[in-house]
């Protein structure tokens, strides 16, 4: 992992945020270190039956049991043949504070962004992609799509009723494309 | 000698969480901390002095206990600086002088002022725990309490009168069950807390050997075996250490139950047995809800006025009994009371105008189990909604708790003799025996509590080994028939395709016996209980996750969820009494044993038996049937079975070494009959034929959408007449 400086604009006053990216199939994503508690690698996971799809299953960290949420499943991807990357996140949001994973394919590097680069989702954005991301770094070289922890703890995405079970079934075969892509 | 552990409390937050929580709300320092819970201590062991008091008023040494807990508290209060605090403890102080120096008397009035003082102090010890100081909004003064006790520290001729009101002391009694500071510290012997640190010496000893050496090195295996021993050990001192007696939580009810009486109006007398009974604290504070549930019913509902007592001749004064004792793995803790029992009728009605059950069902159930409707949700048989219970909310939100703590509830009641409540609790929660199992490429543990015994079938029996009804499926074993469930249908995990043998787990709970339908067996294991997050455990059939010695995790299935989700009822029941008993065209449907009987070459019959009216399924030896007057008999059990031979089956068997299947059935008038059978078919469920009298006056069954006869319904049939 390299850390690297992202765009800085003249005489901006934000403080620079440092984020980590990361990639699904072929979109990038960012997340703002602070929020990560540990980066595990390739790790596999323990799948849950009859658990939401976006649960991509349960393994242990530091003596707890905490869930994988699967960024791919959230975004209606075939799930990868090989272990993806876990990076345990705490989300602060609510009351109680939660813990959990989240599972993608890779773990980039880690960007320094200004923060006045960071821009709102479009107002086009559909009702999934509004319920899961709320923002873009804009790098030089493409769009890193914010990941905000406190959006992706697996209560809240049950909340939102959106990725429940039926979901994956449905997507499977609209998405068949992507996930050939993917493998290639 | 003893000492305090902080936050042992909470087993699933770790001790820097519960401390940093504590932290957040304000900075209590080690003194006031200690003060807290010696005093909230205090108050709780003056509380049973005081009723115990009120029947020994006599008693000096009591009364100096009393007095030396408000002293305490006064002194100590006065060195910290709350004022609040010192000033109403001072006015108890006072009080308890002048009772000490015989200058008063007491009576009822003067116990409930002084348990309103303790009230008044356990709150402002509440609110220096949450916020630091006594409290400084305009509400929180005590000028009416302390002005009540200095009224009662003047003695007056209304002394000597014990009926007068009592003042508002029952409409506290939920103050005095809010959980306190003294359930955040626990008191552990110095000696196992030396015991522990020997322990986890040893422990890293061991480790920086195993460090040091290669899994090569020649005392390896020597090595895991002393870890093994070392990490039983620090487990068994650990679970020592966290044991408490069950009295400390008994110690709370007497007040209770007093006060309670007293709002009733009713006489009641508590007593305990096996106070020192040990239960982990944790399942303790789980229980604690469901017990004070319990207590309460029993005075609430339980027990009659005195009155009423005295006219069904019953001693003037009910008695309510705790009791605790181990009981194999468990701790079995009952509330017995000697009131009036519960109503079977009274059950009834109420659950038929709740809806719980239906016309039909209402007759036939067996008392056992109209008892068990009171633990469904919704249901309360006490006529009127008192203060005290009777919301609806009641014995459904007992069995919920206990089981939450892996534990059960049963009751027992004999209409006017009284009502006992059992509850049983496993001795820990946190480390649980267990089988691990596979199941669709997935490892799942099944508590070994629940488990009955294993059966395997092996790959040439897979196709026969199970009978079905519709698309549930039964297997026999020993000729009882048990519900079959297929784990990895259940999950809706990918099924193996070849055939393969497989075991079952015979499992049983709650009164409901199954069996569940596993690829493999891996190892017996002691696991150790992690609880799964808040989305996850929402599934509802999974009460934690593991990690095996493999390393991997693995699920463990909470047995009592997974009968409900598969629809096993209890064994004793035929209808449909959990989940508010839906009416679907399947439940008018019956299901029936069919079988054929009849001389070989012929074209068979069908024939069936309501499945309710079979009780087991015998292979007997030809050699054993015996004849009487040209009629067959079985000697079963002790007792003489007439066969039924309608379809001359034994005839057929010539050779004596044949074996022949019985059906041991319930006949008509309770009398059991054996009914001689050439091939048991299949258990289906079809529908009695509409007009289906015949000329032959048979009854026809479309049972599997073939006519099928139902065996013991003809006009005139020789069974009977041998009966």
């Amino acid at each position: 992992m390299s850390i690297r400086d992202g765009v800085k604009l003249e005489g901006s006053e934000a403080a620079p945020v440092a984020i980590c990216s990361l990639n699904v199939a072929d979109r990038r994503f960012g997340i703002d270190t602070k929020q990560i508690v540990e980066v595990l690698g390739a790790k596999p996971v323990r799948s849950v039956p009859l658990a939401p799809a976006f649960v991509g299953g349960i393994f242990a960290y530091r003596g707890e049991v905490l869930p994988a949420v699967s960024l791919r499943a959230l975004l209606g991807l075939q799930p990868l043949d090989r272990p993806g990357c876990l990076l345990v996140l705490d989300a602060h949001s609510s009351a109680e504070h939660e813990r959990f994973g989240l599972e993608v394919d890779g773990v980039g590097g880690v960007v320094l962004f200004d923060g006045s680069l960071f821009a709102r989702s479009p107002s086009t954005l559909d009702q999934l992609g509004n319920a899961l991301f709320s923002g873009a770094y804009c790098g030089i070289d493409g769009l890193l799509v914010q990941i905000d922890p406190e959006r992706l703890t697996p209560r809240r995405l049950a909340e939102t009723g959106l990725f429940d079970r039926q979901r994956k079934k449905t997507c499977k075969p609209e998405r068949a494309d992507d996930a050939n892509v993917d493998r290639g | 000698m003893i000492v305090r552990l902080e936050g042992a409390g909470d087993e699933r937050k770790s001790a820097t969480e519960g401390l940093e929580g504590f932290a957040d709300e304000w900075d209590v320092d080690d003194l006031t901390k200690e003060f807290l819970a010696e005093s909230v201590e205090g108050l709780d062991r003056m509380d049973r002095c005081l009723t115990e008091f009120e029947k020994r008023p006599d008693d000096a040494e009591l009364l100096s206990e009393i007095f030396r807990s408000v002293h305490t508290i006064k002194g100590t209060t006065g060195f910290l600086g709350f004022k609040r605090l010192e000033k109403l403890a001072h006015a108890g102080e006072n009080l308890l002088d002048m009772l000490r120096d015989g200058k008063l008397t007491t009576n009822t009035r003067m116990i409930s002022g002084l348990l309103q003082l303790m009230d008044g102090l356990r709150m402002i010890l509440q609110l220096i725990e949450k916020t630091g100081h006594e409290g400084q909004r305009p509400t929180d003064h005590d000028a009416d309490l302390i002005k009540l006790i200095k009224s009662l520290a003047v003695p007056t001729a209304s002394d000597q009168m014990a009926s007068v009101s009592v003042g508002n002391a029952p409409a506290r009694i939920a103050a005095s069950v809010v959980s306190s500071g003294s359930e955040k510290t626990l008191r552990v012997e110095v000696e196992v807390l030396n015991r522990m640190m020997n322990l986890v010496g040893e422990l890293v000893l061991t480790r920086n050997q195993i460090l040091q050496s290669r899994v090569d090195a020649t005392n390896f295996g020597e090595l895991t075996r002393r870890l093994d021993s070392v990490t039983a050990d620090l487990r068994e001192t650990v679970m020592e250490a966290r044991m408490q007696p069950v009295g400390y939580l008994f110690s709370k009810f007497p007040r209770m139950v007093r006060d309670l009486a007293m709002s009733c109006g009713k006489l009641v007398r508590l007593e305990y047995s096996g106070q020192e009974t040990g239960l982990d604290k944790s399942l303790l504070e789980a229980i604690k809800d469901p017990l004070t549930h319990a207590v309460r019913n029993a005075i609430d509902h339980g027990i009659e006025l005195a009155s009423i007592r005295e006219r069904a001749g019953k001693p003037k004064e009910g008695v309510v009994t705790l009791r605790a004792c181990h009981q194999g793995g468990s701790v079995v803790i009952e509330v017995l009371d000697d009131g009036a029992g519960i109503s079977r009728s009274r059950v009834i009605a109420k659950a038929l105008e709740r809806g719980l059950i239906d016309e039909e069902q209402a007759l036939s159930m067996p008392d056992r189990e109209a008892l068990q409707l009171i633990f469904m949700p919704g249901f309360s048989t006490a006529t009127e909604v008192t203060e005290v219970s009777g919301r609806g909310v009641g014995m459904d939100v007992v069995r919920a708790n206990v089981e939450r703590a892996g534990g059960t509830v049963e009751v027992e009641s004999t209409e006017g003799a009284g009502t006992l409540l059992r509850l049983r609790v496993p001795l820990t929660l946190a480390i649980v025996p267990a089988l691990v199992v596979k199941s669709g490429g997935q490892s799942f543990c099944l508590p070994q509590g629940s488990l009955a015994e294993l059966v395997y079938v092996p790959e040439r029996e897979v196709e026969s080994a199970l009978e079905r009804i519709g698309d549930a499926e039964l297997y026999r074993l020993r000729d009882s028939l048990l519900p079959m469930v297929r784990l990895d249908r259940l999950l809706e995990l990918r099924a193996c395709d070849e055939v393969q043998g497989f075991y079952i787990a015979v499992l049983e709970t709650d009164g409901c016996r199954f069996g569940l339908m596993v690829d493999a067996l891996m190892s017996p294991e002691e696991i150790v209980v992690k609880p799964l997050c808040g989305l996850l455990r929402e599934i509802g059939l999974f009460s934690g996750a593991t990690v095996l010695g493999n390393g991997s995790l693995a699920i463990i299935l909470d047995v009592s969820a997974t009968a409900v989700r598969a629809g096993i009822k209890p064994v004793a029941e035929k209808a449909t009494t959990r989940g508010g008993g839906v009416n679907t065209e399947e439940d008018q449907r019956e299901s029936f044993l069919v079988f054929e009987a009849g001389r070989r070459g012929l074209r068979q019959e069908r024939r069936a038996l309501p499945l309710s009216s079979v009780e087991r399924i015998e292979s007997v030896s030809y050699m054993d049937v015996e004849y009487a007057g040209g009629r067959p008999m079985l000697q079963y059990r002790g007792e003489l079975l007439p066969l039924d031979d309608a379809g001359l089956v034994l005839s057929e068997l010539e050779h004596a070494d044949g074996l022949v299947t019985v059906l041991i059935s319930q006949g008509g008038g309770g009398k059991r009959v054996g009914i001689v059978v050439s091939k048991v078919l299949d258990v289906a469920s079809g529908s009695v034929a509409p007009g289906g009298q015949l000329a032959t006056e048979e009854r026809i069954a479309v049972i599997n959408e073939r006519i099928t006869v139902l065996h013991g319904f003809e006009r005139d049939w020789e069974w009977r007449n041998v009966a």
